[in-house]
């Protein structure tokens, strides 16, 4: 039976191989015949001739390194992960409408409660970030690409199967089941210690799929570092570099220093797991694993906030009619975050029992961490301020960010105090306060580029009402559940439980009313992105947003226009019917009536 | 920068390489974590293989032969070193070094024959 099993394997693997191998001779063919085709190699080389061209349909997309392309494959990867994540999270919630276990049993909840934080986290955070990024970076300093184009493309393909990996207990695969361990993975539960069931392959297979996602993030930040410091064009100082790209370059310097890290916990995990080694199960083991996870864990906080908060800075004054108050201060605050964001790890730790000095230090640096924080809050504030405000679905998005980014920071700081902590760990409180900060303010901003630059990567407007409705009921759906959630923690309720005592019930619905609310405003974004995108207006205007008004065009829209302005050979799309006479187009009433006469 | 043109420069804007480097890595972390051999030994042919490929394409080597016979070299160290020593991960390290041996012999046949036949054309 073992034999006939590797045998099998053999045989696949083989014949996977063979495959790779015949598709890789027929694709790599278009190099072979390019440069006779090519011709002449007068007013530039065989290369450049080729640079011009993408293989079309699927293949293109398999083999894009386009930046754009690149981009855009991150941006849809994106959104798939977070419709999963959300609806694995609307299936908990509906689960907790009641006190006791009803729908899903209780071990589905702890494995649904993983994937949901690793998900939204890992698969749809990071990524829809490297998705503006990716497009948008190279275009805004002027660069013709990333530094490394094929990196980039090596690090997006590395996600779908660190997602397959991470998803892989939920398939129907025998003897495999999800990881329970929480996205913390905290030790002895995840090495495998004790009588339950997270000895099980599932686990290993979602450490490596995390470990993959973590490669897959150091790659593209080694190549934004690179791009922003030696592909900015001529023109692009560090004095008037815009603030998305300073945001993206201290974020990559977060990701190089804290997600390696991350993957040699989880190599030293994976081996005290399968290879007998006690990293984790000596004296100490667990507390260890907690330092090394926490030490990435906080600056990933920062990864996932600092580039949002850059769409932000970026957005919001373009429909203030002014320019970012402060600048230079949002550019100080972001590097002084990215510094302050390596020496608070330990609050995670107030109440494991450490060293009470430690401790204090730890505060102190926590709450230092509050200064830049609402020095960015005061200055997208007073960038506001008797500013010509146009409420688009981009703008409410920004500044529902700020809003839900105030009452997340702001309980953030009452947690970063240890008396206060000490009382509010473990609960409902924290699980409040972050939701504020990763659905209220990342989430936001993240919806806030997807509209506004909708224009640029579909050459089409979406529609506007629809846009509204989708804010406000995020907007009353996140307050709603996440409000709750901190009553609750006030109350004791702890977090992690399936099931809670009936005092809890209350506060718990109003959560879960919230959690459909939200639910109702994404489905109505997947329907307005997806039809627009198929069906909405035509952009004929490089300047969508009537940016030259305030004279605040940025780069990425000169590019856009530009863009519009040579793209008519290739036309093809057009949709105004041209009348074959060549004078003016006939409706049909016109027609008709033509007809009968 | 237009005075310091970079490597990106001229690229074309398709390589079919980058998603077999990334399939590769994830087969052969799951043949070597779970001591399937045939995934093992797969899964590192097609990542060695294909970043040979995207060396040779991006012309940070000229020779494909000297870049897989490098791979290989890398590869039976780290294949020896989980089989003969204290570590002792006997079919994992075994599994390393038949990818290595394979890789180096892909190569060979690859700068007799293959090559050969391409610049026919």
């Amino acid at each position: 039976m073992e034999v006939n099993g590797q045998l099998a394997l053999t045989v696949l693997m083989g014949v996977f191989l063979i495959a790779v191998a015949a598709w890789l001779a027929r694709v790599e063919d278009w190099r072979s015949y390019t440069p006779l085709a090519g011709g002449g190699t007068v007013g530039g080389t065989a290369e450049q001739y080729v640079s011009e061209e993408k293989p079309s349909g699927v293949i293109r997309w398999l083999t894009t390194v386009d930046h754009k392309d690149i981009g855009m494959l991150y941006g849809a990867y994106a959104l798939v992960a977070f419709a999963v994540g959300g609806l694995m999270v609307v299936l908990m919630r509906i689960e907790l409408a009641d006190p006791s276990m009803t729908l899903i049993s209780n071990t589905f909840y702890n494995s649904l409660l993983t994937s949901h934080g690793i998900t939204m986290l890992f698969l749809f955070g990071t990524p829809i970030i490297a998705a503006f990024s990716n497009y948008f970076i190279p275009l805004l300093i002027g660069a013709d690409d990333m530094a490394f184009p094929r990196i980039n493309a090596i690090a997006f393909w590395l996600l779908p199967p660190a997602a397959l990996l991470i998803w892989a207990g939920f398939f129907p695969i025998p003897d495999v089941i999800p990881a329970q361990t929480a996205w913390t993975m905290y030790t002895p539960l995840s090495a495998g210690v004790g009588s339950g069931n997270q000895m099980n392959a599932g686990v290993d297979l979602m450490l490596l799929g995390l470990h993959l996602s973590g490669v897959s993030a150091t790659m593209g930040a080694i190549n934004f570092i690179a791009t922003i410091f030696t592909e900015r064009n001529e023109k692009v100082s560090w004095a008037n570099l815009d603030i998305f790209s300073w945001t993206i370059l201290t974020q990559s310097g977060l990701i190089l220093f804290a997600f390696p890290l991350l993957g040699s916990a989880i190599v030293m995990l994976l081996l005290d797991r399968n290879f007998g080694t006690m990293f984790f199960s000596v004296d100490g083991g667990a507390i260890l694993w907690q330092h090394l996870f926490w030490f990435f864990g906080h600056p990933e906080v920062y990864i996932l906030v600092l580039p949002p908060m850059g769409i932000v800075s970026l957005v919001l004054p373009r429909f203030a009619g002014r320019r970012l108050f402060g600048f230079k201060f949002v550019v100080y605050s972001t590097l002084a975050i990215g510094v302050l964001s390596f020496g608070v790890w330990a609050h995670h730790m107030f109440a494991t029992g450490i060293d009470p000095r430690l401790r204090a230090s730890f505060m102190a640096v926590s709450l230092a961490i509050a200064i830049p924080s609402a020095v960015k809050t005061f200055n997208w504030i007073t960038t506001m301020w008797n500013g010509k405000i146009r409420l688009t679905t981009p703008m409410l998005f920004c500044i529902g960010f700020v809003s839900n980014f105030i009452i997340g920071g702001v309980t953030g700081v009452f947690l970063a105090s240890i008396p206060v902590d000490l009382v509010l760990h473990d609960t409902y409180y924290v699980v409040g306060h972050f939701h504020y900060i990763v659905m209220g303010a990342i989430a936001f901003a993240g919806f806030a580029g997807l509209y506004y630059w909708f224009p640029i990567y579909t050459g089409r407007m979406y529609q506007v009402t629809l846009g509204k409705w989708h804010f406000w009921l995020s907007m009353v759906g996140t307050n709603l559940t996440f409000f709750a959630m901190i009553l609750l923690g006030y109350g004791g309720m702890p977090r992690r439980y399936a099931t809670y005592l009936p005092q809890f019930a209350t506060l718990h619905q109003v959560a879960t009313v919230g959690a459909l609310i939200l639910l109702v405003g994404q489905i109505i974004f997947v329907w307005n992105f997806v039809q627009s995108w198929l069906e909405g207006r035509e952009v004929q205007d490089g300047d969508p947003w009537d940016l030259a008004d305030d004279d605040l065009v940025t780069a990425e829209w000169t590019w856009f226009e530009r863009k519009l302005e040579t793209a008519v050979t290739d036309g093809g799309e057009d949709e105004t019917e041209l009348a074959t006479d060549g004078g003016q187009t006939v409706d049909d009433a016109d027609a008709e009536s033509a007809d009968d006469a | 920068m237009d005075e310091a043109p970079g490597l990106s420069d001229q690229y074309r804007t398709a390589s079919p390489w980058p998603v077999f480097i990334a399939l590769g890595i994830p087969i052969s972390e799951l043949g070597l974590l779970f001591g399937l051999f045939p995934l093992a030994v797969g899964g590192l042919l097609l990542f060695g293989g294909s970043v040979v490929g995207i060396l040779k394409e991006s012309g940070y080597v000229t020779s494909t032969i000297r870049a897989v016979t490098a791979l290989a070299v890398i590869f039976l160290a780290f294949g020896a070193g989980l089989a003969f020593t204290d570590i002792a991960l006997v079919t994992r390290g075994y599994a390393v070094i038949a990818a290595a041996i394979l890789l180096a012999v892909g190569g060979i046949v690859f700068e007799l024959f293959v090559r050969e036949q391409r610049q026919t054309f």
